[in-house]
């Protein structure tokens, strides 16, 4: 019986073997989207699983009326440990994005992320050296490790597991250390490290007022977080009461702790944003919709062969098949396709991984022991079979035989409506994607072209370890560089665009605010190519400038209401700056952030320390310029020594489209393949409809239709669904990007061009296709078409 | 073995009700070979239709084998028709995908009948009706007259007690006709199986025993001949 209808199926299909490719094939495609999605989804979700504490750990984070923070104050550690014994253990972690440099002879190592962590948050975040966890003797001794491809770095042929000297920052300044062997770091956890910096106890002489440490608890099974969560809430009012922190009784009502689980730690920390959970559950819902608009493809073709089915019901009821074995015939003929499409989505899936892992910066593979989709896929397998298979399960096989075998059946109303608003539901979607691909092409295009208020190109960025706050200091250093042919200018502030910039409060005409900060030294407007406003920018030429002058951006004079600037005093960091120009806004940060009010002086005692060089290189000499600096840098910049590192600042910019750009991919991708898989399954429809109907076609010829009528009379019920599918999407599509656009600071009006693209693509390409399988039908003979009667 | 009472069919059309079937009271013994005939639209398919169960009266009661079958779920009647009855049509209704052989597998299949066991009754109706060269065609591959006779393989495959065609010959050509209802005839006598069939041909009719004339939903006439 099985292997009959095996065998009946698989006839079946061959006989329409275009409308089956046609079907497994869109199905195939989609598929190997969401076998992608789903490899991504389990990845996002599983970071830190490892960890055999990953049920149990939890950060202690705090609560201030106006913002969260993972940050917490050393002793309350201690505090903690003392007062819960539900509690398995403390640790204490920092991280530190202080640049290091490594040396071994001739290799040199950069290290950009150094973890601190006591023993126990070693033993809580699974974080084991090779060779295993071992113990700094006394409170004070600090066991350093590297990670394993840091250590390659500097130890290119090291086999054993000993512990090396190394040299720290530039050679000629004759720091060693102690490299106490190496540690995997997994990438696929949230703690990423160069390297690891052990020790017994760290924070021992922090205070409650020093909020720069994060307290992991491995907690034991079984504890009611919540209550926990409360009793830690109290237990700090309690500390900074007693240690006279964080003002009276009542100012710390506001102010409470809460304990945030490992496992939301990479999607949706609460001291943090959720947008990581947000993209990957938008991604997983592409995935599902274009599985389920291949799936659909299926069911209306079953739709459309019901006629056909329908008297193969009636007749094997009347020779005794009951019900469920006609429904198990029809899922195995769809079993049989959607398996077939899902090897075949494998193939797809891992061609186009590569691709996908380059994208979203990760390294999937579907070929691993232990993948979840092994199981996952038998899974999807039977879900997308039941989806696919639920009409001619449960309405085919329900056909009652004296309908069929009176011999004028004709497939209901009911079937033609879910038909055509299947069909308007798979165009719907593909068109909501359509416009939202249009508009955030838009959007990035804006972005590309819109004056910044700086110039970024020709900008090379030169890491540095030497602080040069004071501009005496730096004036040999820019004397040097500009000696160099190509380059232009050079300067040196605290913040380079494209990061954030210091908070710091300044008062103005009698206001008071917070606002941004960037130290900086001469040439820093020139070399960054600002605009100008009112006033000067600093020159040498007045002996104030770095005393007590400062620059002011237009945001910052709106900010404090200021008419005539120039002249005018900005108080912070006890002192009294002059304001001596203003420049236009520029746009550090991209385009989500409103350009924040900003001060720039070249005196500047509370913020950072000016360590980033930027040079002005004309891009003709770029590669030239570059290659002497080398050459020259230990020269230069005595302290930095031979390290010389430099990043393109456009580059660095650039990184700030890089969600966007990902987001771009995604949805052409989605837009592509909905429309492709909707317009596959409306080709295979109308071949078999037009099949069905030849003919019809025919006799309507004999009767003196012409063709142009018949395509019209065909073409025009698709007409109308895609033009109501363009009516549902448009206010969902506006909806949606609308929200989309209000994520940017600076974003593009509501454009209509993409909504009337849109309409006009699904029209022009589903004209396209009924046409070219009903002129077949119109181009052939009647009598051709009649004859076989 | 089926025994009709007081039968009644209408459709209500607007409020209306149109009578198929009034006060159709008969029954039909084992071994009876009935043809059914009347006018056009008088309503023998539709009387056809309910001893298959196909259709329900709107009034009246039904018994196949003592047991009231008037109002049967749809998985007792298909019990009934995997041992009892076996439907041949006008259209003759075989499975396009499915070659000759497979058509008359198919209700065995359905019956879980052993392999052996279906390829010995398929061998041997094969042979009887003459097809076995065209076992492995498909309907399409056939002529009306071979169809049918596939048709009724098939419906005597799984050995049934009664036999319900509906104008079996209508499509056929007379000499196919004579040979379907020979066919019948040589069942009707030799295996016992019972046969109701509707004709207009009062030629075939003479191949049965009895008829029963239907004229505007009432039994007009019922004969017994031979
Ligand atoms: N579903 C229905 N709704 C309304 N009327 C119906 C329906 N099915 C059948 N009829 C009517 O019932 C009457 C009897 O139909 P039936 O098919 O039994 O006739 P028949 O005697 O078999 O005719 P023929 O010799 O043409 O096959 C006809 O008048 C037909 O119009
Ligand atoms: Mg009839």
């Amino acid at each position: 019986m099985f292997k009959l209808n095996l065998k009946i199926a698989l006839r079946n299909l061959w006989k329409n073997k275009g409308i089956t490719a046609i079907n497994i094939g869109g199905l195939a495609i989609a598929l190997a989207a969401f076998v992608l999605v789903m490899l991504y989804f389990t990845y996002e979700t599983s970071f830190d699983k490892e960890n055999p504490n990953y049920d149990h750990v939890y950060i202690v984070g705090i609560n201030y009326p106006e913002f969260k923070t993972d940050y917490a104050p050393a002793p309350f550690a201690v505090a903690i440990k003392q007062n819960f014994p539900e509690v398995d253990r403390v640790g204490l972690v920092k991280g530190s994005s202080f640049e290091l440099t490594i040396k071994n002879g001739g290799n040199t190592l950069f290290t950009s992320k150094i973890l601190t962590v006591d023993c126990n948050a070693a033993k809580i975040l699974n974080i084991n050296p090779s060779g295993g966890l071992v113990k700094p003797s006394g409170d004070a001794e600090r066991l350093n490790y590297l990670s394993n491809e840091s250590m390659k770095i500097l130890f290119p042929d090291k086999k054993d597991n000993k512990p090396e000297i190394v040299g720290f920052g530039a050679s000629n300044l004759g720091i060693t250390g102690i490299i106490a062997g190496s540690i995997k770091n997994d990438p696929h956890s949230n703690f990423n490290f160069d390297g690891v910096s052990i020790s017994n106890k760290l924070g021992n002489r922090d205070n409650y007022d020093m909020n720069d440490y994060t307290i992991y608890l491995q907690l034991k099974p079984g504890v009611n977080v919540l209550s926990l969560e409360r009793k830690i809430t109290d237990l700090y009012r309690a500390e900074l009461l007693k240690n006279k922190v964080g003002g009276s009784k009542d100012e710390l009502k506001g102010i409470s702790t809460f304990l945030d689980p490992l496992s939301s730690l990479h999607l949706k920390p609460k001291a943090g944003n959720n947008t990581p959970y947000k993209i990957l559950i938008a991604i997983s819902v592409l995935g599902l919709l274009i599985l389920l608009i291949a799936c659909i493809n299926f069911t209306n073709l079953s739709i459309a062969q019901a006629t056909k089915r329908a008297k193969e019901v009636g007749v094997k009821k009347v020779m005794g098949a009951f019900r469920f074995q006609l429904i198990t015939q029809f899922l195995i003929e769809i079993f049989m396709q959607c398996f077939a499409a899902i090897i075949l989505a494998l193939i797809l899936a891992e061609l186009v991984l590569p691709s996908f892992n380059t994208l979203f910066q990760v390294q999937l593979s579907i070929w691993h022991l232990g993948n979840d989709l092994f199981w996952q896929l038998p899974l999807i397998l039977s879900v997308i079979t039941l989806i696919a298979g639920i009409y001619p399960a449960i309405i085919l096989s329900g056909f009652k035989p004296i309908l069929v075998l009176k011999g004028n059946f004709s497939t209901s109303k009911q079937s033609y409506v879910l038909r055509n608003s299947l069909i308007v539901f798979q165009f719907s979607i593909a068109v909501v994607f359509m416009i939202s691909l249009l508009i955030i092409n838009s959007q990035l295009k804006y972005m590309r072209s819109q004056d910044l208020g700086f110039t970024a190109d020709e900008v090379v960025y030169i890491k540095n370890i030497s602080i040069f706050n004071d501009p005496l200091k730096f004036e040999p250093v820019r004397e040097k560089i500009l000696k160099i042919p190509g380059i232009k200018s050079a300067t040196v502030a605290t913040f380079v665009p494209s990061g954030q910039n210091g908070v710091n409060s300044y008062v103005a005409n009698g206001i008071k605010a917070n606002i941004d900060f960037v130290g900086v030294d001469f040439d820093y407007f020139e070399t960054l190519d600002i605009k100008l406003k009112k006033g000067r920018f600093f020159s040498r030429e007045f002996k104030t400038d770095t005393a007590n002058s400062a620059v002011i951006n237009e945001s910052a004079m709106v900010k404090y209401g200021i008419k005539n600037p120039i002249g005018q005093t900005i108080r912070g960091c006890n002192i009294d700056y002059k304001i001596v120009g203003v420049v236009k806004d520029f746009k550090t940060q991209g385009f989500e952030n409103i350009v924040q009010p900003t001060i720039y002086t070249i005196k500047e005692p509370c913020g950072g320390n000016k360590m980033q060089i930027m040079l002005k290189i004309e891009q003709k000499m770029m590669a030239g310029a570059l290659a002497t600096l080398k050459a020259q840098w230990s020269d230069i910049n005595k302290q930095d020594g031979e390290d010389f590192r430099y990043l393109f600042l456009d580059e660095m910019y650039g990184k700030l489209f890089k969600k966007q750009e990902q987001l771009q991919t995604v949805f052409f991708a989605a837009a592509l393949l909905t429309i492709f898989i909707a317009i596959l399954g409306l080709f295979a429809f109308v071949k078999y409809i037009t099949n069905v109907r030849i003919k019809e076609i025919a006799l309507r010829k004999i009767l003196g239709a012409s063709n142009f009528q018949i395509m019209k009379l065909i073409n025009s019920s698709f007409f109308v669904m895609v033009l109501i599918a363009n009516l549902i999407s448009w206010p969902l599509a506006y909806v949606l990007t609308k929200k989309w656009l209000s994520t940017f600071a600076y974003r593009i009006d509501m454009p209509v061009l993409p909504f009337m693209l849109s309409a006009v693509v699904t029209v022009l390409l589903t004209i396209i296709t009924v046409s070219i399988q009903t002129n077949k039908a119109v181009k052939a003979k009647p009598v051709d078409a009649l004859k076989y009667e | 073995m089926i025994k009709l009472e007081n039968i009644e069919k209408y459709y209500a059309n607007k409020g209306v009700k149109n009578y198929v079937l009034r006060h159709v009271t008969t029954q039909i013994n084992k071994g009876e070979f009935v043809s059914i005939m009347g006018p056009s639209g008088a309503g023998k398919s539709t009387l056809l239709n309910i001893m298959g169960m196909l259709e329900e009266p709107t009034y009246g009661s039904y018994f196949f084998n003592e047991e009231d079958v008037t109002h049967l779920g749809e998985r007792k009647k298909i019990e009934l028709y995997r041992n009892h009855i076996g439907f041949v049509f006008q259209a003759y209704h075989l499975i396009d995908e499915m070659t000759v052989y497979e058509n008359i597998e198919a209700p065995l299949l359905y019956k879980n009948v052993s392999s052996g066991e279906r390829k010995s009754r398929i061998a041997d109706l094969l042979d009887r009706f003459n097809i076995v060269a065209k076992k492995d065609l498909f309907p399409n591959q056939l002529s009306g007259g071979q169809q049918q006779l596939v048709g009724i393989a098939r419906a005597l495959a799984a050995q049934p007690a009664i036999i319900l065609a509906d104008e079996p010959t209508g499509n056929l050509q007379s000499v196919q006709a004579e040979e379907i209802m020979e066919l019948f005839k040589k069942l009707n006598r030799e295996d016992g199986i019972t046969i109701v069939q509707v004709t207009h041909s009062e030629k075939n009719a003479g191949y049965g025993n009895r008829i029963i004339t239907i004229e505007d939903g009432v039994i007009k006439e019922d004969l017994k001949i031979g």
